[in-house]
């Protein structure tokens, strides 16, 4: 057992964090963790990324990558969410549909995507959940149908986050609609171009202020060569992806600002003339989030060890999530206490304490425990295939 | 960053299971606990034989010169199986102990009779005044008398005191009574005259006493480390110590869970079996998120403390998180094996039971937790 980084890892880490120190500004993380939409700034910040070698080290040399262990990719997402939660600029691509792409994706679809996410030049929205299709994700209607060399899609996807600033949508569609075929038999994925005709994108607005988006398709045609892997095998491409997603999207060093927002601000407010910080009260619930983000951190490394040394993950990966997104609302719940009447105040307001940045945290929390799959579906998993328990 | 287990180590874990198994019944730690002694004599000389006390000593001092992560390996297993009988006492309250502050005569003299099974050792540590954990409340005084020193004073919660052949005392030569400074280690005989020891009666029916020094003179040979200057090896066996019962946690909150995922799998209410159910399929998957976690976190605190890198608030974390975890799946545990995990045979009593003495040993969660607020600047 070995805790520690290589030799090499920390000269990495050092490289990146100087990097990162005269690059990364909070403006850009925010754009892209609070889905304003990836402006300018960050799209010129992924590709300098890129450019200093920073991207793409542990993606095989023949697409562009460094041939390296995904470690690196690890600890360039550690340091990034150090950083007011900062995540990489185009990270759908980059951390989710690329992994899949080199998994599963033709020669051509591989030499056509993965030099260009590995550039930093491209980003890719989720194309899952339909109205009727959230949790029970297999069971979603939009179609899609075989005429000559293409395919024509039509339907509605909804809470597609990024789908107003990117480039592809990688889209989940139904392409066998024999009866009685099993729901998860019978979808496929595909690279779709944003700009097809017959694509209509509306923006949803959550409680938070981000932006997510309906997307519908009417009669959208998408070349056969845009197929991801075999056809009606989409839904497990989906299935064996989601593990390595959990690991890259789920970084616990992504709530350490916010930990050590609430250190500061306990060690400098003062009531009855005393900091805050010497409240028994709130010393034991910091000190609590403190040992929950350890434990998280722990978490997260033993399931990118795993991934890293092709070890077959079963509920690791679930336990990072579910662990990560309630810890996420404990922390905001402590650190909203803690600010007490303050709490309420927003970004912008006069006397908003943190920037109002803890009432963001409040509002966004609502969503950690539900993007990406529930807590709810997150224990089925656990339970049935961690822990080999039965189906009802 | 590596999580995997040497051979060496996997080896250890499944022969430790193995024999555990085979020796260490659920009926013999129920007759034990029940027993005036609590161990087996026959049965340490096994352990004794196959090398674990001595496991994480230097040759030089007849071990076997493992790793403490190899020592947690085994302590994990002896969680599982709730072993009962001095082993912790022996080795870690006393055999680390005596590396971390014992000259090289000491060592020499202790540590192969411990490695071979000979000796019994604990430590007195805690006393009537320790209402809250608290390692350096040492109100016991010793006074120097000649060349011999005069112990005086009770000391609780002293687990095997009753079998030990020799206590490490805690105590205080100088200073004020909660001071870290101003501690002194005695090594005492048991059979010192004005020495006394009485069982205590404990949820987890292991053998706790109170051990009472009535000018107990001891000779400043017996002085273990420098005068005065006890305090900085204790703390280094506390934190070694709470690792331990770390371990010891992890393996009893595996075998909870192991035993509750199998009954789930068995069980049948309402013409399903009862493992159907989400609601106790998310008892069992909260029970893997805290096992889980105490387990990467043991590991890591002592990954840490072994290599003497800054580990004060990994310690503290483990101690806290495995405190309430392995409280909370023994909670979650009563509740799938409902009315019959509550019946006194029932094997669940006897780990929510020592979860109890386990949880409070060597600062609980809200004292690990006032150390981590320390260490993060509050």
């Amino acid at each position: 057992m070995d805790f520690g980084h290589t030799k090499e890892e920390e000269e990495f880490k050092k490289r990146l964090t100087a990097f990162l120190d005269r690059e990364l500004t909070e403006e850009i993380a925010r754009q892209n963790w609070e889905d304003k939409g990836v402006g300018p700034e960050a799209r010129e910040f992924s590709r300098k990324l890129a450019a200093n070698g920073f991207l793409g080290m542990s993606w095989p040399k023949e697409y562009g990558g460094q041939g390296l262990s995904p470690t690196y990719d690890f600890i360039l997402l550690d340091e990034m969410g150090k950083r007011w939660g900062a995540h990489v600029p185009l990270d759908v691509g980059y951390t989710m549909v690329g992994h899949t792409i080199l998994r599963r994706g033709s020669e051509e679809l591989k030499r056509d995507f993965l030099p260009r996410i590995i550039r930093g030049e491209i980003e890719f929205c989720l194309g899952y959940t339909e109205p009727n299709a959230g949790s029970d994700l297999a069971s979603m209607r939009m179609r899609a149908v075989e005429e000559g060399d293409f395919y024509v899609i039509n339907g509605q996807k909804t809470f597609n986050t990024e789908a107003h600033y990117s480039e592809y949508h990688w889209l989940a569609a139904r392409t066998d609609f024999t009866p009685n075929t099993p729901k998860h038999r019978g979808i496929s994925l595909f690279i779709v171009d944003m700009n097809s005709p017959g694509i209509a994108v509306r923006p949803l607005w959550t409680m938070s202020g981000e932006r997510t988006n309906e997307v519908f398709y009417e009669n959208v045609s998408v070349p056969k060569s845009r197929l991801v892997g075999e056809k009606n095998k989409g839904f497990y491409y989906m299935m064996e992806a989601i593990d390595s997603e959990r690991n890259h999207v789920f970084t616990p060093c992504r709530l350490t600002p916010l930990l050590e927002d609430l250190i500061q601000y306990a060690r400098e407010t003062r009531y009855n003339g005393r900091p805050l910080a010497e409240d028994p009260k709130i010393k034991d619930q910091l000190a609590q989030m403190a040992v929950e983000l350890e434990v998280a951190q722990l978490f997260a490394e033993h399931s990118r060890w795993m991934e890293s040394h092709e070890i077959p993950m079963t509920y690791e990966p679930e336990i990072t999530k579910v662990f990560i997104s309630e810890l996420d609302q404990r922390l905001v719940d402590v650190g909203m206490g803690i600010l007490n009447l303050y709490s309420q105040l927003e970004e912008g307001s006069k006397w908003a304490p943190l920037r109002g940045r803890v009432e963001w945290y409040f509002l966004h929390s609502f969503m950690t425990t539900i993007g990406a799959g529930t807590s709810e579906i997150g224990r089925n998993v656990i339970a049935q295939r961690g822990l080999g328990l039965p189906r009802a | 960053m590596d999580f995997h287990l040497t051979e060496e180590q996997k080896m250890l874990r499944e022969s430790a299971r193995d024999f555990l198994a085979t020796e260490c019944p659920k009926t013999f730690v129920r007759a034990m606990e029940k027993d005036d002694r609590g161990y087996s004599p026959e049965m340490w000389k096994k352990m004794a034989d196959l090398g674990w006390m001595g496991i994480a000593f230097p040759e030089a001092y007849g071990g076997i010169g493992g790793d403490f992560l190899d020592f947690l390996l085994l302590l994990e297993e002896m969680g599982r199986a709730c072993l009962p009988g001095p082993f912790f006492s022996t080795v870690v309250l006393g055999g680390f102990t005596l590396l971390e502050a014992g000259n090289e005569s000491q060592k020499k003299e202790f540590l192969p009779s411990i490695a071979s099974g000979d000796r019994i050792l604990t430590l007195a540590h805690t006393e009537p005044g320790t209402t809250q954990f608290d390692p350096f409340l040492i109100q016991l005084k010793a006074q120097a008398e000649g060349k011999h020193y005069s112990l005086e004073g009770t000391k609780l919660f002293v687990p095997d005191a009753h079998v030990a052949h020799c206590l490490i005392c805690a105590a205080r030569t100088q200073g004020e009574p909660s001071s870290p400074e101003g501690i002194s280690l005695f090594l005492v005989d048991s059979g010192s005259r004005g020495l006394r020891w009485e069982l205590l009666k404990t949820v987890a029916r292991d053998k706790q006493c109170e051990v009472r020094f009535q000018k107990v003179m001891v000779s400043a040979d017996n002085l273990l480390g420098p005068l005065h200057g006890g305090g900085r090896g204790l703390e280094k066996v506390m934190s070694k110590a709470a690792l331990a019962k770390c371990a010891e946690m992890v393996g009893g909150a595996q075998f909870v869970m192991d035993m509750c995922v199998g009954y789930a799998k068995e069980r049948e209410q309402f013409g399903r079996l009862i493992g159907t159910y989400q609601a106790v399929q998310h008892h069992c998957a909260n029970m893997a998120i805290y096992i889980e976690g105490a387990r990467y976190i043991t590991y890591k605190a002592a990954w840490t403390l072994c290599r003497d890198f800054p580990s004060t608030k990994l310690v503290a974390a483990a101690k806290a998180w495995g405190s309430d975890a392995y409280k909370r799946v023994a909670a979650l545990g009563h509740q799938i094996m409902a009315g019959t995990g509550y019946m006194e045979e029932h094997d669940m009593t006897l780990y929510s039971r020592r979860a109890k003495a386990a949880e409070v040993a060597f600062g609980d969660a809200n004292y690990q937790r006032k150390i981590v607020a320390k260490e993060i600047g509050l």
